[in-house]
């Protein structure tokens, strides 16, 4: 236990001698670990990114150069099928169809759809290396009566997909997508 | 010499073979060998150990303090009840943005009105939420004002209950694209990787 020692009781009648008692203080640090333990294992609440693909203000220092416009991945996301379509600019590079399971579950998971976002990105992603900086985009066409779950699974499906990204010293796993939604 | 003695006494006393001077019989059955000892009187510690317990709350201590630097409350975000989140799997860390919360009727940001979900609905088509704009449009008015040196980051997080319709989140989406946020996030509660 701690004490305080202060020397010899010089003929007090009190003893000079003090036990401070340390288990409430240990009790205390006891609580407070599993607090913040239990409370970091709370932590449910995450985010999914998207891009609204705006346009910024022209950049004066750059010097515009003519590019060819980038694969892009339309998902379109039909009753019975979704269908994956590459789209250079007008010209439509590859369109495959995957059939949606009968009895998706609730939350709604598509495992097939998220294994064929990966053998797409890998016969037709753009941004590979991992210092480019840049995800290959994804536009996602949706019906307007289809419910925020079902978006939610589908980008869930499309997120799977992962890859090496330099950033700054570090290396990390990004998904290979970003998605927006078609403006129609 | 003795046993004449011995004998003679028993033939004193009658009850001799009953009454003799008790020995020490307590706990004579205890197998453990230093029970035995200290009952015997021939243990030289004492029984009550003193623990050390200066280590332990070093340890303590350490951990309370390394557990409170990482603690990240970023995550703590609170949700209306109205709004059921729905659930993904390859999601990230929540992180400081303005909140617009979209339930099966109304349209906040930050607690704030800002819209009605079902005349979005009703109107059939994509379009911008005015009151929406003009609210996440002062708020990154606001965020330059206060810091003019620093890139706006331009992200918003969408808190959407999972049974709205598309309509409605692609209409949210395009507001705040419009009113200069084009990193939207979508909120959802993390399944797999431990929590939940």
């Amino acid at each position: 236990m701690g004490g305080v020692d202060v020397g010899g009781d010089g003929g007090k009648k009190r003893a000079t001698n003090a036990d401070i008692n340390m288990i409430p203080f240990i009790d205390l640090l006891m609580v407070t670990v599993a607090f913040l333990l239990i409370t970091a294992v709370w932590v449910t609440n995450s985010r999914m990114n998207a891009n609204a693909q705006i346009p910024g203000p022209p950049d004066p220092q750059q010097e515009v150069t003519p590019q060819t416009p980038e694969k892009i991945l339309n998902v379109d996301i039909g009753e019975d099928e979704f269908t994956l379509t590459w789209k250079q600019g007008a010209t439509v590079v590859s369109e495959v169809k995957v059939q949606k399971p009968t009895e998706p579950g609730d939350p709604p998971r598509y495992p097939d759809l998220a294994k064929k976002f990966e053998t797409e990105w890998n016969a037709n992603g753009g941004h590979k290396d991992p210092s480019d900086q840049k995800l290959d985009q994804a536009i996602l066409h949706a019906d307007n009566r289809l419910p925020f779950k079902e978006i939610v699974a589908v980008l869930d499906a499309l997120y799977a997909p992962k890859r090496e990204m330099k950033i700054g010293a570090k290396t990390e796993m990004i998904p290979v997508y970003n998605m927006t939604f078609s403006v129609r | 010499m003795s046993s004449d003695r011995f004998e003679a006494n028993k033939k004193h006393n009658p009850h001799s073979h009953a009454l003799h001077k008790p020995g020490k019989r307590l706990m004579g059955k205890v197998p453990l060998r230093f029970v035995w000892k200290k009952v015997a009187g021939h243990g030289s510690r004492s029984p009550n150990a003193n623990l050390n317990l200066t280590s332990y709350i070093d340890f303590l201590l350490v951990t309370v303090i390394f557990l409170l630097t990482t603690f990240n409350a970023s995550g703590q975000v609170r949700v209306d009840d109205t709004i059921k989140l729905p659930f993904a799997e390859n999601a990230e860390d929540v992180v400081d943005a303005p909140m617009v919360a979209v339930n099966s009727n109304t349209v906040f940001v930050d607690g704030q009105l800002a819209g009605s979900t079902r005349a979005i609905e009703e109107l059939g088509r994509m379009q911008k939420v005015d009151e929406l704009f003009v609210m996440l449009k002062s708020r990154r008015e606001n965020w330059k004002t206060l810091q003019p040196d620093k890139p706006f980051p331009g992200v918003v997080i969408l808190q959407i209950d999972e049974n709205v319709p598309a309509i409605v989140v692609k209409s949210v989406f395009q507001t705040a694209a419009y009113a200069g946020y084009p990193n939207v996030s979508f909120m959802v509660q993390k399944t797999g990787g431990g929590a939940k």
